[in-house]
């Protein structure tokens, strides 16, 4: 059970070793906070869906499953939309068309396909909080860097003074990208020297 | 007509779905090592796009708005868009078997790539009439498609290159896209009001 | 045979229960939902223009003009929703303007795209404050150097097209007001 939660933390981390989910996972990261309601949208997103996929396993027809999996998911996602719309509208402006787009995040698909449509309830239940928890921690990271060096800030708390020139770019799509690449050769680092 | 243009100029270069929404990352990175399976990915995409976009314009307004039924929108879209990624699998597999078999397990991933669903919820968001909408898709699919080939056409030249083994794989081609991101910001005073 | 129909029975029931289960989620968001869209512009006036205690509400060829009263009753001026273009997409401005509709009370920015960092910076106080207050007659003018007029402002460097966009979509929503409200 512990292992089916640990594994999506760190050696089937989604984001550092799978490569997945990365619209989102580039797109909100502008700061730490908006990369933890996003971590948090999709950590519910995730385990209920794997729990409804799971669930009702055995009725779904061979051809039709990923239809079946994107349509229970596309219910979810439109669930925290509306939730997040009645009772947290800034939120749901920070994330923009980024919480209808965890429709398509392939993480939770991906999850359902590989994990929850061949394995039990409980079983899938740690799965996809450790996924999903290793999503958000991912999420958190890059979001604390780029809002670091980007805005000088840290958790929206100015850290650098008003001496410090910011460092735009890293806010900017082209930082997301750089930032992520640098810490994915970072974890390829830490593999190889077996840490 | 000025106003398609605008459009397009601006999807196609400027907003680059990839670069600067980073929609369709997923197929970015898995796909770009090759020229040719980018081309076949690039138009299948912008097909599936132009047609998806479309049909989801009609939808939307003659069937979701007139019946107060707009929060099924992103149920819908995506079935739209499952539904047509099937029918272009069972089109390229009947009349172009190489074309097939590079694809591979790409061609259903085109229903998780995110710029398609994106692209049908930026043209609700941004009030497009029909032909905005039709433009909107196609210069969408095409931006995505050149972005790709270019990813392609740089990843080819590096499997000569002597990298640093940490950099192999994706973290060289995030540093490249970001790089290119860069460079295509240099767009942005191409138009102007 | 039979298998297909099971696939199409089960497709179809999953989008009818799908269906079902958002309609009903959306039907107890909805009032919840509108509440927030009207407290926010509520808000937004009262933020820009303080002395406001009642707000009426007129419908102008389907757009909504919301008129100011203060404790006397007496009309100070005039909200509404200009949009248009920016450097990303459609930028959304809430604009309080006087009821003589030749002094702008402010703006807030309600939906914006624009680039985190960059023409997001439009949000931004020092550059807001700027409108407070300014002459809007004959228009807005915005320049790169120091301000000297008293309907100028000072665009924000790096952020040029999404400053022009704001300037250009507070000119074109007061003109379309002025008419209105002329006829």
């Amino acid at each position: 059970m512990m292992k089916d939660f640990l594994k999506g933390l760190w050696s089937q981390h989604p984001i550092f070793r799978q490569l997945l989910g990365m619209c989102p996972t580039l797109a909100v990261t502008t700061s730490a906070e908006n990369g933890i309601y996003m971590g948090l949208a999709v950590i519910f997103v995730l385990v209920f869906s794997s729990l409804v996929v799971a669930l009702i396993k055995k009725f779904i027809p061979h051809q039709v499953r990923i239809a079946v999996y994107t349509v229970i998911i596309a219910t979810f996602v439109t669930i925290v939309h509306i939730f997040l719309k009645a009772q947290y509208p800034d939120v749901s402006m920070a994330l923009g068309p980024y919480v209808p787009l965890i429709i398509v995040n392939c993480i939770i698909l991906g999850r359902c396909e590989a994990f929850a449509s061949k394995h039990s309830v409980s079983t899938t239940l740690y799965d996809a909080l450790g996924m999903g928890v290793g999503f958000t921690w991912g999420l958190f990271i890059l979001g604390s860097i780029r809002e670091f060096f980007g805005s000088g800030t840290v958790l929206g708390v100015a850290v650098l003074g008003s001496a410090y020139n910011p460092l735009v770019v890293m806010i900017l799509p082209a930082g997301a990208f750089l930032v992520l690449g640098f810490l994915v050769a970072i974890m390829n680092g830490l593999e190889r020297w077996k840490i | 007509m000025e106003n398609l243009i605008l459009i397009f100029i601006s999807t196609v270069l400027i907003n680059n779905l990839v670069l600067t929404y980073f929609l369709g990352i997923c197929p970015f990175l898995g796909v770009s090592g090759k020229l040719e399976s980018s081309f076949g990915m690039g138009m299948a995409v912008t097909f599936v796009m132009t047609l998806a976009t479309s049909i989801s314009w009609l939808i939307y307004h003659f069937v979701l708005l007139p019946w107060n039924m707009v929060f099924l929108q992103y149920v819908i879209f995506i079935l739209v868009i499952a539904s047509l990624v099937q029918i272009v699998e069972m089109f390229i597999r009947k009349f172009s078997s190489p074309l097939y078999q590079s694809l591979g397990i790409y061609l259903p991933l085109i229903t998780t790539n995110c710029s398609i669903l994106g692209v049908a919820i930026f043209m609700v968001t941004r009030n497009y009439h029909f032909a905005e909408a039709v433009v909107f898709g196609f210069s969408g699919g095409l931006g995505f498609a050149l972005v790709l080939l270019i990813m392609a056409g740089i990843r080819q030249e590096l499997e000569y290159a002597d990298v640093p083994g940490v950099f192999k794989g994706a973290a060289l081609t995030l540093i490249i896209a970001g790089l290119l991101s860069l460079i295509f910001m240099g767009f942005s005073g191409l138009v102007s009001s | 045979m039979k298998e297909i129909l099971k696939t199409i029975a089960v497709l179809t029931f999953t989008c009818l229960l799908c269906a079902f289960f958002l309609a009903f989620v959306h039907s107890i968001a909805k009032e919840k939902i509108e509440l927030n869209e009207k407290a926010k512009i509520e808000n937004a006036i009262m933020k820009l223009a303080p002395s406001t205690r009642e707000i009426e509400q007129i419908e102008h060829e389907g757009q909504l003009v919301y008129k100011l009263f203060d404790s006397q009753e007496a009309l100070i001026g005039y909200a509404f929703i200009a949009q248009g273009q920016g450097y990303q997409g459609t930028i959304k401005i809430l604009t309080v303007i006087d009821s003589s509709l030749k002094i702008l009370e402010g703006f807030e920015i309600i939906d914006s795209v624009e680039t985190p960092g960059l023409g997001a910076r439009i949000t931004e106080d020092t550059f807001c404050n700027q409108f407070k207050r300014l002459a809007v007659s004959p228009k807005i003018v915005y320049t790169k150097e120091k301000v000297k007029e008293k309907n100028e402002i000072q665009a924000i460097t790096g952020a040029t097209v999404s400053s022009k966009a704001v300037v250009n979509i507070l000119n074109t929503g007061i003109e379309i007001l002025r008419n209105r409200l002329n006829q």
